[in-house]
């Protein structure tokens, strides 16, 4: 039960996080992207603590993979004003991020 | 026989001069000629209005950021902005904008390493592209609060124009609505919560002074939160309630005024 509740959490916040470093990807002119990479950064912070909670498995993995692929997927098609080159990059986002979390 | 000397040159009622030294009047006489070679290129401060004058140090420095930064070249205008010019102690940084005829990421790098290693002290450096930071200064309230005070090397004015760019201000808003949802530091609020002050002030026309947008925080939040939430320290759980209140109520109006055109 604790561990669907994390997973929930964990897959909300990467998903935010994730939106606002593509943001600062695909609108790299805004004078402000920078900022939001460190936005982006600080919800990634937060999710960590939520990772720290649990020992996941592999079909936790797996889990955390698909929840956090839809959630960031509606992220991005909510947000009309980032450039549609989101959805490009929002695949290789996620198996960096997976990546560092040592989830992939 | 090599016969030199260094003056400044002054101004002139029609052309500016250099005047050969009484002592050398033998040396250099009517008829001789000389050559005028630029060894040092002055720095001058230019004032925003609403700026009061500056310590002599820290007008001191700023001559030194901007001859530090001539001298290596590639920039057009070099703004200080932020809370240096504003608070006497309180600042925690050197907030520098500089113009440029291109953007690399390559050369903001460089810059900011050069000046951390020239001057030892803490800098936020924000190189932006002349034809970006035209465009901003009539779109962005944040780059319009920013350059609500200044000194710049070179003489400017900064255009009233404005222009409401509805997806640049949605950009603007992503945090603040995150913010509604996840819990991260308090100075995140601080932040937050003063964008929306600002942008809500540039969507009704008001005069976008930091100064002003400051005082107008403090009296949203009272001053002990404001004080603490600007200086990132912890906040208990119904303190982060009150704050979500009030984002949420600057966001309905923000999307009112924007909504209404």
């Amino acid at each position: 039960m604790g561990k669907n509740k994390d997973i929930n959490e964990l897959t909300n916040l990467m998903a935010k996080a994730l939106r606002h470093k593509i943001g600062s990807i695909v609108n790299k002119d805004e004078l402000y992207a920078s900022k939001y990479a460190k936005d982006a950064e600080s919800i990634m912070a937060e999710a960590e603590k939520v990772l720290l909670r649990q020992n996941w498995n592999s079909y936790d993995e797996t889990r955390i993979k698909e929840q956090l692929r839809i959630k960031l997927q509606k992220e991005l098609e909510q947000k009309d004003f980032l450039d549609n080159k989101k959805f490009e990059i929002m695949d290789s986002e996620i198996e960096k991020a997976l990546k560092e979390f040592d989830l992939g | 026989m090599l016969v030199k000397f260094k003056k400044n040159v002054s101004k002139g009622s029609r052309f500016n001069q250099v005047y050969i030294p009484k002592d050398m009047e033998s040396l250099i006489e009517v008829g001789d000629e000389v050559e005028v070679r630029l060894v040092k290129k002055s720095v001058m401060l230019h004032y925003s209005k609403n700026l009061k004058k500056l310590t002599n140090f820290k007008e001191g420095l700023i001559k030194d950021i901007f001859s530090f930064l001539n001298d290596i070249g590639g920039t057009n205008y070099i703004f200080i902005v932020g809370s240096f010019l504003t608070e006497k102690i309180g600042y925690n940084d050197i907030d520098i904008a500089i113009v440029a005829d291109e953007k690399h990421k390559d050369f903001e790098e460089s810059l900011y390493s050069k000046l951390i290693e020239r001057f030892n002290l803490r800098f936020h450096l924000l190189l932006i592209e002349e034809n970006e930071f035209n465009r901003l200064l009539k779109i962005c309230p944040l780059t319009k609060s920013m350059l609500s005070r200044f000194i710049c090397n070179k003489e400017i004015k900064i255009p009233e124009e404005k222009y409401v760019d509805n997806r640049h201000i949605k950009f603007l808003l992503m945090m603040p609505y995150d913010l509604l949802e996840v819990k991260l530091s308090s100075r995140s609020f601080f932040d937050s919560i003063r964008r929306l002050i600002t942008i809500e002030k540039f969507l009704k026309n008001k005069i976008l002074d930091i100064e002003c947008i400051n005082e107008e925080l403090k009296k949203l939040l009272t001053e002990r939160m404001y004080n603490k939430i600007k200086n990132n320290e912890n906040i208990e759980d119904n303190s982060i309630l009150t704050l979500r209140k009030i984002i949420k109520s600057k966001l309905s109006i923000i999307e009112r005024l924007l909504k209404n055109g």
